[in-house]
């Protein structure tokens, strides 16, 4: 089976030709235009500007897709597009191109819900995968902690109650006024600095649910910072991002293992666009190997917004004919 | 009217007491710096209003949407802190709910969209006097 996905829910255009064979998938080509150079300098996506882009380059993104995969689309059995969650203007593109593609090409179309999509890019592994397993899903707009029973079975058991893990590295990084997007800046500067230097909380750790919140962390660095000289040293950018890099890394290790402990997980898998954070990678991969349980993860390329993975969890989801298929920008995990 | 809350608890039960008085169609600008407590404040109207789903940052995707049960059926929460202009805000749709006799909008940074407020009526401007005390002055107009 050949599923071509559509991917529009953000700021990367990404048209994507994942072969399945054999439950085995084979990423024939997965072309992502990133406009992270378009919204630098406005510190975040604008959406108006990233829908522009969108429709720039879609058409060529697929195309490109199509010639890298060498397919025709009348070889391709099924549209795979990302309907929600994400920025309406966004989603809006992917969607009604998906569309257009169904009904000219003539193929079966399914809705994908993006976060879905980031736990199903651990499929294209093609790793045996143990289950039930808990998926730790970390994105400038997510952070969520998600049982999987089985392939086709999700269920949410928590998620912040305020920011979202990527959303703190993008504040904080505005706080310390070095730039944007937070997540590599901070992560950079950290490899540099004390992680004992700051005493920040670990927000909710010690609490008994699976629940994440970041908005006070955020502040405590406000306050930090505003007992230290206006202009900090570069000593204090690197221990600054380091100990609340530790604090935040810290408390998601922390209730992941948890989760996976209470609902006995047999595969613990990190997802999303923060899974590309090397030092989360490595503690909670540690924290995971003690236990014994198996760590999966997806290739670096797979774990911020790409359609190979809505390409595979279009292996998955039931098709929709495409005069019902509708955005929904709030679409969650239940 | 201007209160005085020492905790977050406190800010909440404000918003709970806020969302009593609200009848629908209500546009509420908060104004308030990064960390001064405008999410919590906005969680307590939320809690008020029946909502009992976590009330998250919408920074990200600028407007969320939450169905209520009663007279009020939506909360519409909408996040300015990336905005630069006005337009941005019109572009996602926002502006369609806006006097929309059976729903709430409460805009954080609404400082940034003033020329889209014209039918703000409440404005809410949070300070932080310290670490845990907040002056939460209530403004109405029209």
């Amino acid at each position: 089976m050949i599923i071509f996905g559509i991917e529009t829910s953000c700021d990367e255009t990404s048209a994507a030709v994942v072969k399945i064979n054999r439950n085995h998938f084979f990423v024939l080509s997965n072309v992502v235009s990133s406009q992270i150079k378009i919204h630098q300098p406005y510190g975040g996506v604008v959406p108006e500007l990233a829908a522009r882009n969108h429709i720039k380059n879609i058409l060529p993104v697929i195309n490109q897709a199509l010639i890298e995969a060498k397919i025709k689309p009348n070889q391709v059995d099924k549209i795979a597009v990302t309907v929600g969650p994400g920025l309406i203007t966004s989603l809006l593109i992917g969607v009604q191109t998906a569309k257009i593609l169904a009904y000219t090409w003539q193929k079966p179309i399914a809705g994908i819900n993006h976060m879905v999509a980031h736990i199903y890019a651990n499929w294209l592994n093609n790793k045996l995968i143990k289950f039930p397993a808990i998926a730790l899903i970390v994105s400038g707009g997510h952070t969520e902690l998600v049982l999987i029973k089985n392939k086709n079975n999700f269920k949410k058991v928590g998620q912040t109650l305020d920011d979202a893990a990527g959303e703190a590295f993008d504040k904080v990084a505005q706080l310390l006024n070095v730039g944007y997007p937070g997540g590599p800046i901070i992560s950079r500067l950290a490899e540099r600095g004390d992680i004992n230097a700051f005493n920040f909380p670990r927000p909710m750790i010690e609490k008994d649910n699976f629940n994440f919140s970041f908005s006070g962390l955020k502040t405590a660095v406000l306050y930090t910072i505003k007992d230290l000289p206006k202009k900090l040293s570069d000593k204090q950018l690197a221990d600054l991002s380091a100990s609340f890099q530790q604090a935040v890394v810290e408390t998601l290790v922390a209730k992941t293992i948890k989760a996976a402990e209470h609902f006995k997980a047999k595969t613990v898998i990190l997802a999303g666009g923060v899974a590309a954070n090397k030092l989360l990678r490595e503690q909670l991969g540690k924290k995971v190997k003690g236990l014994k349980r198996d760590f999966l993860m997806p290739d670096f390329s797979f774990c911020t917004d790409n359609a190979a993975m809505i390409a595979a969890a279009g292996y998955f989801t039931k098709n929709t004919p495409w005069q019902k298929l509708r955005v929904d920008p709030n679409l969650e995990i239940k | 009217m201007k209160y005085l809350t020492d905790s977050e608890n406190q800010t909440i039960q404000l918003g709970k007491k806020i969302a009593t008085k609200l009848k629908g169609g209500e546009v509420i600008g908060l104004v308030g710096n990064l960390g001064a407590g405008k999410t919590t404040l906005i969680k307590g109207i939320a809690k008020g209003l029946g909502i009992k789903k976590p009330i998250t940052s919408p920074t990200f995707v600028l407007m969320k949407v939450y169905p209520t049960k009663g007279k009020i059926k939506k909360l519409i929460h909408i996040d300015c802190y990336r905005v630069k202009s006005a337009k941005e805000i019109e572009a996602i749709g926002a502006t369609e709910y806006f006097g929309q006799k059976d729903t709430v909008i409460v805009i954080e940074w609404a400082e940034k969209i003033k020329s889209i407020l014209s039918r703000q009526k409440i404005e809410i401007n949070i300070k932080l006097i310290d670490k845990d005390e907040r002056e939460i002055i209530i403004k109405k107009y029209g």
